[in-house]
């Protein structure tokens, strides 16, 4: 699929990321570029340094060494707040909604609707559960009910409206860590399609798996790190699942 | 309201205890006892109020009873010092509310579970109840007007009704408490909030929502709460003592397990605490009044144990029976 725009700048520019945690070294000069309209994979077998290069992202602690460059421009994150507050979103398995509360009340949460009486504000119930239906209907996730608590729905489904949420908010990147470990292979067509969805309306995505399959159904491009260094980016069709897994482990070198 | 179904399995045993205790107890079903039991529960049920919203978004506050000893000494203190009842009624909830705030930094500060600070706070503050009491209990012999207004006879019900109702105007600060903060929790943003702090905290903050500040502002609330019921029970009875207050957080966290509010947080309501201390009380009642043969009336006590255990098991397996449609 074509790229809608044309930037000269990539989205997403990490430039020699050097990450030091006292004497270990878990990331030693990583450049990781993500363009526009992009998804890509960051691959590597455990201990590579995936997460580590995405908290660095997601603002959750700075780099050792090295800069970081969103929509053309130099950012430094103090917090993760800030990293949200550019359109960098996250979405983790398990810490992405709140069981015990309701679709809507889970879509909103941190931006709720809410209408004055007077001195007195209320939750506009109506318009968010209205709202919720209507963006997630937008992806293409079809809810029974808005209302209904999220505890109540499968792993796919939960990954589905926090993909929702992050697009209808305006999300510019999103951060998908393992999106598809835990489901089955129905769900996992459905995630994958979610992924799809948000490419098409604009967004990046960038989602960590082990799962080199999933890779080549949907990733535009890949990235695999070993050892806290960047083995190389490889875009659809390059290689074969057998080499890229044998890229991870180490088997191959390039 | 009942809707929400962590209310609804509550309500009904509620209500079939009720029609149980009125059929097959006699002196059960008066205006009296029933006034009775709501005169009973209201104070608890104002402490239960604070308790229920601060388990719900996931902690505890066990130094209720303390704090509810130090409303009702520095509105007994006030009164007796001639202060104006307002400022007096004033500062016996700005005061616990303070230390309640006071618990909430501790827990943002150290980190440590909630449970413990509380417990540390709860004869900490017992003890300045003591320091500032100089340990002595105190009885008051007038009767202000301001007294009545908390908590006496609640005569336009009464008149309304047939002899032996005995309701107390503490049944309306009750009601009010309980409107105010289930409206609070339900109808706007802190108390979505709440329930996502306590939820899941990680993916509360996740999406920008202030955690600890809601929790530390719950903390007031409670410890708000407490000082109102010191108030209201010095306004019954003329008296306060070291001792006021004491067990009252058991007695609490009890009846909002009993109401459907779950011990690791995310669920719960305010209706549920009513309920909860309704229950209680006419458990309490029911038992006292029918005199079975092997409970003694003095160990009614194991019988309301033995319910809220009850109830809590029955909350449990009504939740997870809906988690699973």
């Amino acid at each position: 699929m074509g790229r809608t725009q044309d930037h000269s700048e990539p989205l997403v520019r990490m430039e020699a990321i050097v990450k030091r945690f006292g004497t270990i070294t878990a990331l030693d000069g990583v450049d990781f570029e993500v363009e526009y309209q992009q998804v890509h994979a960051l691959l590597g077998d455990n201990g590579a340094g995936k997460s580590t290069l995405i908290k660095i992202l997601t603002g959750v602690y700075p780099p050792t060494e090295g800069r970081i460059y969103f929509e053309g421009r130099h950012v430094r994150f103090s917090s993760p707040r800030d990293a949200r507050a550019l359109g960098i979103e996250t979405v983790y398995q398990d810490l992405a909604l709140v069981d015990t509360m309701s679709i809507t009340r889970n879509f909103f949460l941190g931006r709720e609707i809410v209408r004055r009486l007077g001195p007195i504000p209320w939750l506009d119930m109506r318009a968010m559960n209205e709202r919720t239906r209507s963006a997630l209907r937008d992806i293409g996730i079809e809810i029974r009910a808005p209302h209904e608590k999220v505890g109540s729905l499968s792993g796919g489904e939960r990954q589905s409206i926090a993909i929702g949420r992050a697009v209808h908010f305006g999300a510019k990147l999103l951060i998908l860590d393992e999106p598809t470990s835990a489901l089955s292979v129905a769900e996992t067509r459905k995630v994958l399609s979610y992924i799809e969805n948000a490419k098409a309306r604009g967004l990046s995505v960038i989602f960590i798996t082990h799962n080199v399959r999933h890779v080549h159904m949907v990733a535009d491009a890949y990235t695999i790190l070993r050892h806290g260094r960047k083995v190389g980016t490889y875009y659809r069709g390059e290689l074969s699942e057998r080499d890229i897994a044998d890229l991870i482990t180490g088997e191959r070198e390039r | 309201m009942l809707a929400d179904s962590a209310t609804l399995g509550p309500f009904l045993t509620l209500l079939v205890l009720f029609v149980l205790f009125s059929l097959f107890i006699p002196k059960f079903l008066s205006w009296r006892s029933v006034s009775g039991i709501v005169n009973a529960a209201t104070p608890i049920g104002i402490v239960t109020i604070g308790v229920t919203l601060l388990m719900i978004c996931g902690e505890f506050d066990l130094s209720v009873g303390s704090l509810v000893a130090l409303g009702g000494y520095v509105f007994a203190m006030l009164l007796l010092a001639g202060a104006p009842p307002a400022l007096a009624a004033l500062l016996a909830v700005a005061l616990p509310a303070l230390f309640g705030l006071l618990n909430g930094l501790l827990l943002v500060w150290t980190g440590i579970p909630s449970f413990i600070v509380t417990l540390g706070t709860r004869s900490i503050y017992r003890g300045i109840v003591w320091l500032f009491s100089g340990g002595t209990l105190i009885q008051m012999l007038e009767r202000p007007a301001v007294l009545a207004l908390f908590n006496g006879r609640l005569d336009v019900l009464n008149e309304l009704l047939p002899k032996g109702a005995n309701f107390r105007t503490s049944l309306i600060w009750f009601l009010l408490a309980v409107l105010v903060f289930q409206y609070l929790l339900t109808r706007t943003t802190f108390g979505n909030h709440i329930f996502a702090a306590g939820g899941n905290a990680q993916a509360a903050a996740a999406q920008g929502v202030n955690v600890s500040r809601v929790k530390v502002i719950s903390f007031a609330f409670s410890g708000a709460l407490a000082g109102l019921t010191g108030i209201l029970l010095f306004s019954q009875f003329r008296t306060v003592r070291v001792t006021t207050g004491a067990g009252m957080e058991l007695s609490a966290i009890a009846a909002a397990v009993v109401g459907g509010t779950a011990l690791n947080g995310g669920v719960g309501s305010i209706w549920g605490a009513l309920i909860g201390v309704l229950l209680i009380s006419m458990l309490r009642t029911g038992v006292i009044l029918m005199d079975i043969p092997f409970i003694p009336a003095d160990n009614f006590e194991a019988v309301v144990g033995a319910t809220i255990v009850g109830a809590a098991v029955l909350n449990t397996w009504l939740g997870q029976g809906r988690a699973k449609r």
